[in-house]
């Protein structure tokens, strides 16, 4: 609109102080370099996807950004987009003012219901678009590639923990139906928007060379609508995971002990009561990532709601930050619960533990329990089943 | 011809047919069977135990509320959540109007498509750990139960991959999993979306009759 009406002081200039072939010439040439415009632009992909002012145009220019982390700078053979003043030397009005003043971030006045559409140019933008797509992608990869690499490590070094003692044949109750539910149910949604999510910030990095753009833009308008709509789901089962699990998850002195024992993952035994300290801060760690998950997720749903562009930027900066430390710490969740170790799954398919893990793992928690323990295993799941655990 | 033409062309035609055939044989079927006729004095209507029969399996025995609240919930939610996507998102709506009988409804706006979806999907979910979980339904639970379950999950899934309408490829995704889901109907458990009545009508037929209808 600011444009538009530029271009109209201009031709009403020009109509003012012509007349007859002067007029038509005008109006033609506007048309032509309209046109122009509309040509170069449309040839070049650039031109129309990023706003970059020349550096130092304005005191809020965003600062120079990494060319390695850059999406465009970083191409190889890439091209930044060469920036024209289209009225210099035409003899036009060209409203350097007005333009500094759009260039420093100030807003104008809209009447389209969406206020932040008033403000034209945004710096602060370009400073989030370069910390999300370098810093917080470049570490958030690292991170989950070093944790990945540390669980494969320690996977080739010591390979499946066995039961102790191997199994007795006797298990004893852990995990109540209720517990087991809404751990797969917050388990479920969990992975969708975990790898949802890695699709929407790695996707252009990772799955666009390999499967080409056509595939690519499908996988991720996909991966967005369903992380999206499950989004909202993913709060529902947090809040259920905290008042189901909090039971047992105060943290206690045992759980110092455990720490200074390294949990027994280099030998020896640690002690723990129903829950060790890992799955405790698992538990706390799920909790506070879940809602600081649930709250940027939210803010940037209904983003009407922020008032401005930095809380959004700075909602997903968080949400990114937030998702990366939870899904490294799940990997090794699921790690452990899976091929890590022996015995530990069954406690929440089956809703029972053998013995044997039990006294090797949470002896505190055993020693209150094992007159519940029991041969039959349909007894120890009813048992389970119904929350006598 | 596309593969989205095929999907939304021949393909669903003869998915339709399979579903409508398939289901009308099932019902008709089951009515066919009738029963043997019951020679004792009826001591209250059988009509009335038909009809109380359906309507008193809406809400649980108190009784048995405290325990079967959780599923009883997840059922609605999910049953409800589905019913109102199935009939009331926008796409579906003009589906049926321009493909299926001509004429349409109003839709639900997108706010209350996202809620519907929210409470279909964690109700299904929920149904579908519980059926995992509980060690008397993993018991009772065959190949169909988890064929249905998992079917609708990826139809509801894919659907709501499609929601951008950014890609004809989603779109045949989802309409190639609807297909599948309509011919696998009217063999599977999903058939209870018809059948439920007449099961529920049935016994409370018998119980009217006898007067025990609660």
């Amino acid at each position: 609109m600011i444009v538009s009406t530029a271009l109209d002081r201009r031709i009403g200039a020009v109509a003012r102080r012509s007349s007859g072939f002067r007029r038509l010439a005008a109006a033609l040439a506007g048309v032509l370099l309209l046109a122009l415009v509309m040509v170069v632009a449309a040839a070049n992909p650039g031109m129309a996807q990023s706003v970059r002012p020349p550096a130092g145009a304005v005191e809020n220019v965003a600062p120079p950004s990494d060319p390695a982390n850059s999406p465009v700078g970083g191409r190889p053979g890439a091209v930044a987009p060469e920036v024209v003043n289209p009225t210099a030397g035409k003899g036009a009005i060209f409203d350097t003012e007005m333009w500094q003043r759009v260039r420093k971030g100030e807003a104008g006045k809209v009447t389209i219901p969406d206020p932040m559409a008033g403000q034209l140019v945004q710096s602060e933008g370009e400073a989030w678009r370069n910390l999300r797509n370098g810093k917080v992608s470049t570490w958030g990869a690292w991170v989950l590639l070093g944790v990945a690499g540390a669980i494969a490590l320690y996977y080739l070094v010591r390979g499946r923990m066995p039961i102790s003692g191997g199994r007795t044949g006797r298990v004893i109750p852990r995990f109540s139906l209720t517990e087991r539910i809404v751990h797969w149910f917050a388990a479920g949604l969990w992975l969708i928007l975990a790898f949802t999510g890695l699709v929407i910030l790695f996707g252009r990095y990772v799955l666009l060379p390999v499967v080409g753009p056509t595939v690519f833009s499908m996988i991720a308008s996909a991966s967005l609508q369903a992380h999206n709509l499950m989004g909202p789901i993913f709060v529902v089962s947090i809040l259920l995971l905290f008042v189901t699990f909090i039971r047992g998850n105060f943290f206690q002195v045992a759980d110092f002990w455990w720490l200074l024992k390294g949990g027994g993952f280099f030998g020896g035994h640690a002690s723990s009561h129903r829950y060790n300290f890992g799955e405790k801060t698992w538990y706390w760690w799920s909790v506070v990532l879940g809602l600081v998950l649930s709250a940027s997720g939210f803010a940037m749903l209904f983003p009407e709601f922020l008032g401005s562009r930095n809380y959004l930027q700075l909602a997903n900066l968080a949400h990114a930050i937030a998702a990366l430390g939870f899904i490294a710490f799940g990997l090794g969740h699921i790690y452990l619960a899976t091929i890590g170790m022996d015995g530990a799954l069954e406690g929440m398919t089956r809703g029972t533990v053998d013995e044997n893990w039990a006294k090797e793992h949470h002896d505190l928690w055993y020693e209150a329990h094992k007159r519940e323990a029991t041969t039959n295993r349909s007894v120890a799941e009813a048992k389970a089943a119904l929350g006598q655990v | 011809m596309t593969l989205l033409q095929f999907v939304e062309g021949p393909m669903w035609y003869f998915a339709a047919t399979v579903f409508l055939v398939g289901a009308a044989w099932r019902v008709i079927g089951l009515l066919a069977i009738g029963r043997k006729t019951d020679l004792s004095p009826a001591k209250h209507s059988a009509a009335v135990g038909f009809i109380k029969g359906n309507l008193r399996h809406f809400v649980p025995r108190t009784t048995f509320a405290e325990r079967t609240w959780f599923h009883w919930l997840a059922g609605y939610a999910f049953h409800l959540g589905l019913f109102a996507l199935l009939f009331f998102a926008a796409p579906h709506v003009k589906f049926i109007e321009q493909r299926i009988l001509g004429f349409g409804w109003p839709a639900m706006s997108r706010t209350w498509f996202i809620i519907a979806a929210e409470i279909a999907f964690a109700g299904l979910i929920v149904l579908w750990v519980r059926r995992i979980a509980d060690p008397v339904m993993r018991q009772i639970s065959d190949r169909d139960d988890h064929m249905g379950s998992w079917l609708t999950f990826l139809v509801m899934l894919t659907g709501c991959f499609a929601l951008g309408e950014s890609d004809p490829g989603l779109r045949t995704l989802h309409m190639g999993l609807v297909n599948l889901w309509l011919i696998y109907f009217p063999f599977s458990r999903l058939m209870h979306a018809f059948t439920f009545a007449l099961s529920r009508g049935y016994t409370g037929a018998i119980y009217g009759r006898r007067g025990v209808t609660p």
